[in-house]
């Protein structure tokens, strides 16, 4: 018993002089990112199945790399493993890319235009890699020479340049004897991009260290990234705080006090609202929800700078009248369309309209539906994601406020999600589609093609909308290549938005970005926003990975 | 012997029937596992892809008699398919990877409060009134009624944030490969005091407590009288007379928490980024990731029906009365 107790003290005492080791270095050569939660990695690379959840978030942002990058900040394609594409006739149906010459795999075989036609034959003869559908729109890929590639479509698709341009190409010197692709693990990555050399790999934490044949000479200048598993937000901000971590996308609370003030002259953070707008959407399949002007009152209910400023702890604005984040400046209405004026907070109006349409109060202050029963209103969310519980419980407010009886519902994620999905909900607060493509965002919002009947799954447009004219400009903007004819269709399918309210806008999603610059500089933010800071956003994240550098490298240039 | 092994029928009927409520139960859960896949893709995904990918995972909509054939007998053939959320790997290597883990964290607190709160209890009975069981009993029962992962972050911030003695989270700090020497023993330990200790915390009292009042019972018992008066030393009395008699209750209580073991640690593993089961199991139900899940459970299960036997063994151990029945 007393040898043990000594043996236990000792031991005890030995950990204890460990902690000098476990101390912040004054210098450390691996940037550290935290992404995904887990608490043991799954030894995944597989750039296919990285979408899905299946590869590791940095096979998307640092080992696997596209033809061209578009960056949402500046509203621009930045081309990467191509350095141009033109259409070659005037149909708009032969798309040539010329590849860049110096670009080499990791393993330093020459990166070629075969390379690319592999890629793309690899999604034709396995429907589940496909996961952006390019094969719905492409007829064929020739190979021209070894550094053009040609993409003849099978009709005229504008928003297919996006989807071609941002899919991460794979070797195919290495991918030609893998006889499974959809289910290969890909163990020993082999890419283009930056980072490709797994230098560690332990269930807590894998580093990848420089890709030796980068093609980017002079960028890239980190030693190694290393992504420890957190399974959660609490245990990244622990660490957060501590300096453990140098780029991460968490949401922060009250960033300013709790992020900056531990650090001010390295902490950072960034956050602009470019990210997908979030939506309260009514079930247009159930009355009265299926009338416009009921949907137009009930957003004119709702105090959308209360809920910014408690619910999002002032890290967004008010949504644009069309649902358009900061991501589509360049193709937003104005936003004082008079038209749009239905998201504006203005509670007496909202309920005079109601009461003009015949939605009277009982004598207990409720309104009542034609039929004669208490209007009720269910607002569906997830359990847990706090943000948008508190933004549904002021809107709760808010309507209980011009006497509809509204009352916040929580449920897990799957039945949430399912519900949704079934349109089998009265109101429910959702994402949109996080894309930069006008055309992707209001066809998944709107479009009576990508809706399905209520009890269905519908993987977009939960509220059951449709009109022919949404259809109709969605077909017509999606075979126009002319820049004036594009702003002119997106400018109607946003009027149609203002007229109909399909769905109600509430706030963008802010892009959650942090930083540290203790040890590495030249992260993106306000003053120099080159691209998002946030590494959610996957291809665009490599531009700010290979502009990193290391505070010490800095400090020698200046 | 006999009496060992003539329960091995009990508990193959009790393995079938948990197998088919591994089956059903998460079955029963409302959403589709596919759908989930969908939802992290936040609608970016084609249709077609949906399909082939749904094919290639397995989902069908066979009937539910035809999957529960093609489950059973993979079981059987110690296959427990792929997981769906962190597809393609193989569940059996996933949970393999994680196990030794948790069992290391759960296990080693587990008998570390079993027996210290089996000892202590037995003394606070001993001496009633006394030190441990006026004020250390009660305060450790206090402890135990907050709740677990409360307790395991409140540790974390005063010990690992504010003073910095343990790292915040992880099994051994990151830059190490794991290894068979005592340096990085010494790591594992490190990182293992603070886990451990919340979880040895939040469960002492409860030991403690069963144990003391089972003594008490004992203590009234004429064998303890017997004991005394043949003038025995009170260290014989206390342990091998009335301890020993009093920890038959405990002992069923430490069967029922070693089969825990396994999903008890889960909130504690969570708050520490310890690499084990917890968060594995989290994942799983939230992603409705049958298959991970069926494999979860199917280990929960095992452990229980292992540790119900190891304690019918120490029955018949520790109580001859058992054993007597069988002859």
């Amino acid at each position: 018993m007393n040898r043990f107790l000594w043996m236990s003290l000792i031991l005890l005492a030995t950990s204890f002089g460990c902690r000098q080791k476990v101390e912040a270095p004054v210098h450390r050569d691996y940037l550290v990112i935290s992404t995904e939660p887990a608490t043991a990695w799954i030894r995944n690379f597989n750039p296919f199945t990285a979408a899905t959840g299946g590869g590791r978030w940095s096979t998307l942002a640092a080992i696997y790399e596209p033809m061209m990058i578009f960056n949402r900040m500046e509203g621009q394609y930045v081309p990467w493993l191509a350095t141009e594409q033109k259409w070659m006739d005037a149909s708009h149906k032969e798309l040539l890319v010329t590849l860049r010459s110096d670009v080499k795999w990791s393993d330093g075989q020459p990166f070629q235009a075969s390379d690319v036609g592999f890629t793309f034959d690899l999604l034709k003869r396995f429907k589940a890699l496909d996961a952006s559908g390019v094969w719905n729109f492409l007829a064929g890929i020739d190979i021209v020479d070894g550094l053009h590639v040609r993409f003849r479509f099978a009709k005229p698709f504008a928003p297919g340049i996006l989807l071609l341009m941002q899919q991460a190409i794979v070797p195919e010197h290495l991918w030609k004897t893998v006889s499974e692709p959809v289910s290969y693990a890909n163990e020993n990555p082999v890419g283009t991009g930056p980072y490709t050399e797994l230098r560690l790999f332990e269930n807590q934490v894998y580093e990848l260290a420089r890709n030796p044949y980068y093609w980017q000479k002079d960028k890239a200048k980190v030693a190694a990234l290393r992504f420890p598993a957190y399974p959660g937000n609490d245990q990244v901000m622990l660490n957060l705080l501590k300096g453990n971590i140098d780029l991460a996308a968490n949401f922060v609370p009250a960033v300013d006090r709790v992020y900056v003030g531990k650090d001010p002259a390295h902490h950072h953070y960034w956050f602009p609202s470019v990210g997908n707008t979030v939506f309260l959407y009514l079930n247009n399949a159930q009355p009265p929800y299926d009338q416009a002007p009921v949907r137009k009152a009930i957003s004119r209910a709702l105090d959308r700078d209360k809920i910014v400023k408690v619910a999002m702890f002032n890290y967004t604005e008010p949504s644009h009248p069309a649902g358009l984040s900061k991501a589509f400046e360049k193709w937003r209405v104005s936003a004082d369309e008079k038209s749009g004026d239905w998201v504006h907070y203005d509670a007496a109006r909202a309920g005079r309209e109601l009461d003009e349409l015949g939605f009277k109060k009982g004598k207990d202050g409720l309104r009542r539906l034609p039929d004669g029963r208490v209007w009720s209103l269910d607002i569906g969310v997830v359990t847990g994601w706090s943000d948008w519980v508190r933004t549904v419980q002021i809107m709760a407010k808010n309507l209980r406020d011009i006497g509809i009886d509204a009352r916040m519902r929580t449920y897990d994620f799957g039945a949430w999600f399912s519900q949704v999905q079934r349109g089998e909900f009265q109101a429910a607060i959702g994402w949109s589609n996080d894309t930069v493509e006008p055309y992707e965002f209001y066809r998944w919002l709107m479009a009576g093609s990508a809706t399905a009947p209520v009890g269905t799954v519908a993987s977009s447009n939960w509220q059951r909308f449709s009109h022919p004219e949404v259809d109709q400009r969605l077909e017509a903007l999606a075979g126009s290549f002319d820049g004036t004819e594009q702003q002119r269709l997106v400018r109607e399918l946003q009027m149609i938005f203002l007229r109909e309210a399909p769905a109600i806008p509430l706030f963008p999603n802010p892009a959650w970005g942090t930083a540290n610059t203790r040890y590495f500089t030249n992260f993106p933010g306000p003053d120099h926003p080159y691209a998002v800071l946030s590494p959610n956003y996957r291809p665009e994240i490599l531009q700010v990975l290979t502009e990193i550098q290391p505070q010490n490298a800095a400090i020698s240039k200046l | 012997m006999g009496k060992i092994f003539g329960r091995l029928g009990f508990y193959g009927v009790a393995i079938f029937l948990a197998l088919c409520l591994n089956f059903i139960i998460p079955r029963l859960m409302p959403g589709d596992p596919m759908s989930m896949i969908f939802a992290r893709f936040q609608g970016q995904m084609s249709p077609d892809a949906i399909v082939a990918l749904r094919q290639e995972m397995g989902f069908t909509d066979a009937p539910i008699l035809v999957q529960f054939y093609h489950y059973m007998t993979s079981i059987l053939h110690g296959n427990f398919g792929v997981s769906t959320s962190l597809y393609p790997a193989q569940v059996g290597s996933v949970i393999w990877q994680s196990l030794g883990w948790t069992l290391l964290l759960a296990g080693a607190s587990l008998l570390i409060s079993f027996t210290l709160g089996t000892i202590l209890g037995a003394l606070a009975a001993w001496n009633r009134g006394g030190v441990i069981d006026r004020w250390v009993t009660p305060a450790l029962i206090f402890v135990g009624s907050f709740p677990y992962f409360w307790l395991a972050m409140l540790l974390v911030y005063t010990f690992s944030y504010v003073f910095e003695i343990f790292p915040i989270g992880h099994a051994y700090s990151d830059g190490l490969k794991p290894s068979w020497t005592l340096g990085f023993a010494l790591d594992v330990l490190h990182h293992l005091c603070l886990p451990a200790v919340s979880i040895i915390l939040a469960t002492l009292g409860g030991w403690i407590l069963s144990m003391r009042n089972a003594m008490i019972t004992t203590l009234g018992s004429e064998f303890i009288n017997l004991a005394q008066s043949k003038g025995l030393t009170q260290r014989v009395v206390l342990f091998r007379y009335a301890a020993r008699n009093a920890l038959l209750p405990n002992i069923t209580g430490l069967g029922m928490a070693l089969g825990y073991v396994l999903a008890g640690s889960m909130l504690t593993e969570i708050v520490f980024s310890y690499p084990g089961q917890g968060f594995l199991l989290v994942q799983a139900v939230r992603n409705q990731d049958y298959p991970l899940m069926q494999g979860l459970f199917f280990c929960i299960t095992i452990a229980v029906l292992l540790a119900n036997w190891l304690v019918d063994l120490a029955y018949l151990w520790l109580d001859p009365r058992t054993r007597g029945a069988q002859t």
